[in-house]
């Protein structure tokens, strides 16, 4: 993690509006959270937790690209794929507080609002309405895994990467194929052959 | 009876006996027949099912395939979790595979729980990041270990599910082919498979 002048206190528009996204809290409740986040910044291909590790932060993607991935036989599966406004951590690791199996890096040098553990328990108990909010943000991230294996399961690899390509049409230029592939439970054979049949640029 | 729910509860949260005895009474004993589906695909969850004695399966449908994604004995909670969180229609089915009797609960007297104290606003949130933890675990497995990986994974963790729960059932919930599942059962008679047991467990 790089050091910087990078403040807070610059993000508070970005922070009440994710927070107003699941929950309508003013923006002074809103405002007692912040001395518990901090930014933090990462380069491109900066790991930002490594195997091992117990996971410390549940972070939000104000800017860059992270990665989330585990190793299979010493394959990479990508797991998540987190752009701007995106939630990402090794969420069993920071629940659990055990051993992290899942790798996070950064793709794109990223800037994150995170919170620590620590400071995630405090806010939970101190600050009227975190409850809740943590609830409807766990709610919501639960509605989305699911929608997301359903998704997969029941689509085959075609049917995935026209509709990815098609949704997140900028992701073809700043995730390296392989990563794509693998994201997409696709083998990268396939992958390269679907993008010639459908012209796809890259 | 009511222990089973406590103990159950006390896994998030130490509830005083006047903070259980809210929760107590709107709970509804619900008791069902084997094979009996509590809910079907396209309705809408209103209920969290919590399983005091039987057994319960919950799944999908991959066009004609049956894709089981939750096996709940006693102590446990089942339901279409996503339609009960969403208000969308179910996309998955629950139904018991012996005779069961659920402690239930309304959407109706959740909600009102919520709006009654943050306590319960707190106790919501760690079953829902329970279930979440559960759900990605279950994606996880699938990818991280092998037909034979999953089978000896199942036995060692869940001895008893293993005996009461029909094969078939089984061999769909660790997504093992039936003819492959009865062949990894010979070899677990005959425990070769048991001996290497140890490289797998973490």
């Amino acid at each position: 993690m790089s050091h910087s002048s990078v403040n807070i206190n610059d993000y508070l528009g970005y922070v009440h509006k994710f927070v107003q996204k699941h929950m309508a809290l003013r923006e002074e409740q809103i405002n007692l959270f912040i001395p518990y986040l901090e930014i933090r910044q990462f380069a491109k291909k900066q790991v930002i937790l490594a195997g091992g590790q117990v996971e410390n932060y549940l972070n939000l993607v104000v800017k860059g690209l992270v990665r989330k991935y585990i190793l299979i036989d010493n394959r990479e599966k990508t797991l998540q794929l987190a752009t701007e406004g995106h939630v990402v951590q090794s969420e069993h690791s920071f629940y659990r507080r055990h051993a992290s199996d899942m790798i996070t890096e950064a793709l794109e040098p990223s800037l994150l609002i995170s919170i620590r553990h620590d400071n995630f328990q405090r806010c939970m108990e101190t600050i009227d309405g975190a409850e809740q909010l943590a609830r409807q943000l766990m709610t919501y991230m639960f509605i989305k895994k699911d929608a997301h294996y359903l998704y997969h399961v029941k689509n085959t690899a075609r049917q995935r990467f026209i509709h990815y390509i098609t949704h997140h049409p900028q992701m073809l230029q700043r995730v390296p194929q392989k990563i794509l592939a693998s994201y997409l439970d696709i083998k990268p054979e396939t992958f390269s052959r679907m993008k010639r049949l459908l012209k796809v640029n890259y | 009876m009511v222990r089973a729910l406590k103990d159950y509860l006390g896994r998030f949260i130490a509830l005083s006996d006047e903070e259980f005895e809210e929760i107590a009474k709107v709970a509804e004993i619900r008791t069902y027949d084997k094979k009996i589906r509590l809910i079907e695909e396209g309705e809408q969850e209103r209920y969290l099912n919590f399983v005091l004695k039987g057994l319960v399966r919950k799944f999908f449908l991959n066009g004609e395939e049956e894709v089981i994604t939750q096996l709940a004995r006693e102590g446990e909670i089942i339901n279409s979790s996503v339609s009960f969180l969403s208000g969308e229609p179910s996309q998955y089915i629950v139904e018991t595979i012996e005779p069961t009797t659920f402690i239930s609960f309304s959407l109706e007297s959740i909600t009102r729980l919520y709006e009654q104290d943050a306590l319960w606003q707190r106790l919501g949130r760690l079953i829902i990041t329970d279930l979440y933890l559960q759900k990605e675990t279950w994606e996880l497995d699938r990818a991280a270990y092998n037909t034979q990986e999953r089978f000896i994974r199942f036995v060692n963790d869940n001895s008893a599910l293993f005996q009461r729960v029909p094969q078939k059932f089984l061999a769909s919930y660790l997504n093992i082919q039936p003819e492959t599942f009865s062949r990894l059962k010979h070899l677990l008679r005959t425990r070769s498979v048991v001996a290497n047991k140890a490289n797998y467990s973490n």
